[in-house]
């Protein structure tokens, strides 16, 4: 009796299991077959063109996919170095009483849902920018600082943690002969960490280039691609948001079809590399 | 009062009315203890887990100071000189005093830049200086043979008993006068651990030495001096070979009969 449980506990599981790989097809196939028309209308033109003019029928996605890569290199630049230094601050010199309160809140920050981090984009940043480097306000540069903030605590808190699997006894080591405490988290530290913090930083930048509600608010949905970043500008994810219910044509609607597909196949790049690259267990020191 | 034969040789160190207390805790986990340390010899810490044989050696280069609130009292001689002040210059310290640890730990780096790291720590760049010590170092803790052709490679590719001699290599070529090893070989085979026991044995040519070990054979076969600690401690100091045949405390003799451990 107890055998039969067993058996019909193992290939429930297995179902539910293999369902999560079944979504992921379904959600391929449905959105490639959505694209179709825009594929066969526009081809490569889809890539290249930077005129985005549903009503003279003309989808070029360029703007989108510079405003995507922008507005999340932006994000990169500004967060790596501060997540660096909040982990070092959190993994090696801050004492015991503040490890723990500090840690916590940072958590804390990543658990903000995004669209809370738009809302106190547009109503409080976006002002503080425009008063700063003038413009709108509204812009590539607000949406790169707010998202730079959303990333910044998940990327502080994996790196910490990754930095957490230093052994003791290597840093002992390191100690031991002679390092300074800046030695050891240069010349150990960081290094046996490697790996963990730079797919940190790689799952962070696939969270930035997807991320929608954050940037919707500050970014501005205009196709337009401009090296000034006090511009507003759009990228794909604020393209989806603002243009669906709008999109009143066969082809229009076909087009962003095809952009979520562009953004799906960049994500699941983007988190593979991390995944299998950088993220594996890695062979445990000693 | 401990019973603690006279030192014929030089004393490397010297420990004097000793206390350790780790941080939060009650009460001492060493207490009140005296113990000379002879140069140039071996000098072995016995006893069963948690008698504080681990805590004394991690005071010789204070390492326990990189963990906050933890309290020493007492003198710790080296040179004629307290270690123990708040003044201490603890990277000389650590320098002059090298460890080795329970388990290898190779850095993640070359096995060139792991024998080099210490020196690099003291700021020598020269590149002929850099390679004629590292080559030393690798040849005094008997691995240049195996590894001179692969230099570069990744030290984490080495073997566990290679790895802990490339470790001892590390820490004598930044020319220590004493150095401590941490049951070096808990995570080694019997072969491997019969050459490190050989190799400890070779430096004492060089450095002052002492062991922790769990191993009352390892004690008797490497060291000249065996200290036999309990509860924090030292009940028995004296020449290897005559307290392993005839202890003079009732505790020493109980502990390496095995009536307890």
């Amino acid at each position: 009796m107890n055998l039969i449980l067993d058996k019909i506990f193992a290939h429930t599981t297995k179902f539910i299991a293999l369902g999560v790989l079944l979504i992921v097809a379904w959600i391929f196939t449905e959105l490639f077959q959505q694209s179709l028309v825009s594929i066969q209308s526009s081809g490569f033109d889809f890539v290249t063109q930077t005129k985005w003019a549903p009503n003279l029928e003309k989808f070029g996605a360029l703007p989108a996919i510079y405003g995507s890569v922008v507005s999340t290199f932006l994000a990169m630049v500004l967060a790596v170095p501060v997540a660096i230094g909040v982990a070092i601050f959190l993994s090696e010199l801050a004492p015991a009483k503040l490890k723990s309160p500090v840690g916590v809140s940072i958590e804390l920050l990543a658990a903000i849902p995004s669209v809370i981090y738009g809302m106190w984009g547009l109503f409080y940043f976006v002002p503080i920018i425009r008063d700063i480097v003038g413009g709108v306000g509204i812009s590539m540069l607000s949406a790169g600082i707010v998202l730079s903030i959303m990333i910044l605590p998940f990327m502080a808190a994996v790196t910490r943690d990754a930095m957490n699997t230093t052994p003791d006894i290597l840093k002992e080591s390191a100690y031991a002969l002679g390092g300074t405490k800046w030695d050891v988290i240069k010349d150990v530290v960081m290094p046996y960490a490697k790996a963990g913090i730079i797919g940190s930083f790689i799952l962070a930048l696939g969270r930035a280039i997807g991320e929608t509600m954050a940037v919707t608010f500050v970014m501005g949905n205009v196709h337009k691609i401009s090296l000034d970043l006090t511009q507003p500008a759009t990228s794909i994810p604020v393209t989806l948001a603002n243009e669906f219910n709008e999109a009143d044509t066969g082809i229009y609607y076909s087009s962003l079809f095809e952009l979520s597909l562009l953004l799906l196949v960049i994500s699941f790049t983007i988190i593979s590399i991390a995944k299998f690259y950088f993220l594996r267990r890695k062979r445990l020191g000693a | 009062m401990a019973t603690i034969t006279q030192i014929l040789e030089e004393k490397a160190l010297e420990v004097k009315n000793f206390e350790f207390t780790y941080a939060g805790a009650d009460a001492p986990s060493i207490k009140k203890l005296d113990m000379p340390i002879a140069k140039n010899s071996i000098t072995a810490l016995i006893g069963p887990s948690g008698c504080g044989k681990t805590t004394l050696l991690r005071s010789f280069n204070r390492i326990h100071d990189l963990y906050p609130g933890n309290k020493y009292e007492g003198e710790i001689l080296f040179k004629d000189r307290n270690i123990l002040t708040p003044k201490e210059d603890l990277i000389n310290l650590r320098i002059k005093i090298g460890m080795i640890f329970q388990k290898p730990t190779a850095f993640p780096m070359s096995i060139y830049d792991n024998v080099a790291y210490g020196m690099r720590l003291q700021g020598i760049k020269n590149k002929t200086e850099l390679e004629g010590r590292v080559e030393k170092a690798l040849t005094d803790a008997a691995i240049w043979k195996e590894v001179k052709d692969r230099l570069k490679h990744d030290a984490n590719g080495l073997s566990g008993g290679q790895q802990q001699r490339l470790c001892i290599a590390r820490a004598i070529a930044v020319e220590p006068e004493v150095l401590l090893f941490d049951e070096p070989t808990s995570a080694l085979d019997p072969i491997s651990t019969a050459g490190i026991e050989e190799l400890v044995v070779e430096l004492k040519e060089k450095v002052s030495i002492i062991i922790v070990t769990h191993n009352m054979q390892q004690a008797a076969r490497v060291s000249d001096y065996t200290g036999f600690m309990y509860l924090g401690e030292l009940i028995e100091l004296g020449r290897t070979e005559e307290m392993f045949v005839t202890p003079r405390e009732k505790l020493t003799e109980e502990y390496i009969t095995g009536k307890f451990g």
